[in-house]
């Protein structure tokens, strides 16, 4: 399973649409989940607001606007439940096959119970990679800490999961021109001893928000897990679900 | 977070099962967990607790663990009632599920009213709880106050099932302030340790929920640690004779919740415990100058009425 969680706290202004950058991140099957952060006196502007929720549509995610002190709750919070999400569409999928229902909530009482030990089994041991694209421009500067401390927070969740469980950071701008974003850390499962993720930052006033999604697509084909990944997200519920 | 699900059912609203048609009155909202809302429900003539939720996968989840708990405690009263989905006039079908209802009132609530003199005793039965749900191969994984309902004598229930987790597993459901990994006190594994840390918090939360409050807005992430617990938990005369107690549970030190409550045990028969009386004895006190007035009274009135001859006294 693969998941973008882009943290952010206004409008993109630079570049394609970050809706269109979702999009295609869902045909190459990774899920855009969406927080808007706000520092615990801020309102987020309508505009951004809209944003935040057009890319987590396009992109088959959540998305939600939370104050920094909520910020680790909601990430772990959101991809726990993306997993979940994930994993129900594709028994939904199978269920169709298996029962002639569509969804879950079409079988009777007794017979979900099998149905979501299976779920919440797979959700527990299948293999998971989410890449956080952190939105560094200016104003997001006094933020960034309770970012650090969302990130810990949820490699420990995904430290206690039995799958394979590792994360990819981003942030963009990138300070100097070029590339849109800058990879801070490289797929790993362990943040023990890491001083710190994101690195002092010249900040810029510019948001790229969609290029950036484009790159991270990138990053994760590059890495050659999306064949990978598929395949055994196809494989699981074929193996399972019967 | 997973519940985008604001249903309201409204006092004498009837419900009606749509597989099994059993049907339901609804009395009064009981409590909202994170899965969904509780009702207090009256139906064939006793009351039950109904909890119906938006999303059907994050109540079945709970409907299994509820339905292993019933298979491994066979020949008691059961606790899962029904099963059934319910159409709204929304046109949505919200799940439910029927479970046995426990008076009662949360943890913190029955300490105010009925004081702490009852805490040691609540602790244990608590630890008691526990013990049995990880002997059954689950962790209780979301332990605080609202969750822990009290009855009568001190008998205890918990309540809300959704953070409840296979042994081994990832948590399902925490709070923060009671979480291990939030004090880098450890993982997030579903195991009884992980149990006995929160149930250690819930101890100091009940008595220096204050300061608790405050270290969490003050404290650096990394600087949260165990032994600030510890400090606090120092602070609090209740809490004193258990202050070993806590450092262990804290510290992952004890096997099983069932040694905890052992050890639990031997220190509420132990000193300090019952000697500190403070706020709940003042009535003794007054009972006894009441009485003596009362009998200096008689005396007089004795005299006076020439009840008592002279000789006599």
């Amino acid at each position: 399973m693969r998941q973008i969680l882009l943290i952010t706290d206004g409008c993109s202004n630079v570049g394609m649409s970050p809706v269109v950058a979702a999009a295609h991140a869902r045909s190459e099957g990774i899920t855009v989940n969406v927080v808007g952060v706000l520092d615990n006196n801020e309102e987020a502007s309508m505009a951004g607001r809209e944003e935040i929720a057009d890319i987590a549509r396009a992109g088959g995610g959540l998305s939600r606007i939370v104050h920094e002190r909520q910020l680790s709750q909601t990430v772990q919070l959101m991809t726990r439940k993306t997993v979940v999400t994930t994993i129900q569409q594709a028994v939904n999928r199978e269920l169709k096959q298996v029962f002639g229902a569509d969804a879950i909530e079409e079988l009777p009482p007794e017979k979900r119970g099998q149905v979501v030990r299976v779920i919440d089994d797979l959700g527990e041991t299948s293999d998971l990679k989410v890449a956080l694209l952190i939105d560094a421009s200016a104003s997001m500067k006094p933020k960034l800490a309770a970012v650090e401390e969302a990130i810990r927070d949820l490699m420990l969740s995904l430290q206690a999961r039995s799958g394979r469980s590792e994360i990819a950071v981003f942030h963009f701008p990138h300070s100097s021109s070029g590339d849109d974003c800058m990879c801070d850390l490289d797929w790993t499962d362990n943040l023990t001893g890491m001083r710190s993720i994101i690195p002092k930052l010249q900040m810029r006033g510019t948001t790229p928000t969609g290029p950036a999604l484009m790159q991270v697509i990138d990053f994760y084909g590059k890495g050659g897990y999306g064949r990978t990944t598929r395949r055994e997200t196809d494989g699981i519920s074929g193996d399972y679900v019967v | 977070m997973t519940t985008s699900f604001d249903i309201r059912l409204a006092r004498g609203s009837v419900l009606t099962g749509k597989w099994k048609k059993g049907q339901y009155r609804v009395e009064r909202l009981l409590g909202e967990g994170a899965n969904g809302k509780v009702y207090l429900v009256e139906h064939l003539g006793r009351h039950y607790a109904l909890k119906i939720g938006g999303d059907a996968v994050d109540l079945q989840s709970e409907i299994n663990v509820l339905q292993s708990l019933a298979v491994q405690k066979k020949g008691a009263e059961p606790f899962l009632i029904a099963v059934d989905d319910f159409r709204h006039q929304d046109g949505k079908e919200y799940p439910f599920y029927v479970m046995r209802y426990v008076k009662g009132s949360n943890l913190n609530e029955f300490l105010h009213r009925e004081g702490a003199d009852w805490f040691p005793l609540i602790g244990f039965h608590l630890l008691g709880r526990l013990a049995a749900l990880h002997e059954a191969g689950w962790a209780f994984g979301d332990l605080k106050q609202e969750n822990v309902m009290v009855g009568e004598f001190g008998r205890v229930e918990l309540v809300d099932y959704g953070g409840v987790t296979a042994a081994g597993k990832s948590v399902r459901q925490f709070t923060e302030i009671y979480d291990r990994g939030y004090w880098n006190g450890g993982t997030r594994t579903a195991e009884g340790s992980y149990d006995l840390f929160s149930f250690a918090v819930l101890c100091i939360q009940q008595f220096e929920g204050k300061r608790l409050l405050q270290l969490t807005q003050t404290l650096l992430p990394q600087n949260r640690n165990i032994e600030e617990l510890l400090k606090l938990a120092a602070a609090s005369p209740t809490l004193k004779p258990f202050n070993g107690w806590l450092d262990q549970a804290l510290k992952g030190g004890f096997s099983s919740a069932r040694e905890g409550a052992a050890a639990w045990q031997r220190l509420m028969y132990g000193p300090g415990v019952r000697m500190r009386r403070q706020k709940g004895s003042g009535w003794v006190k007054g009972l006894f100058t009441a009485s003596m007035v009362v009998l200096a009274a008689t005396v007089v009135w004795m005299f006076a009425e020439g009840v008592i001859p002279d000789g006599l006294w």
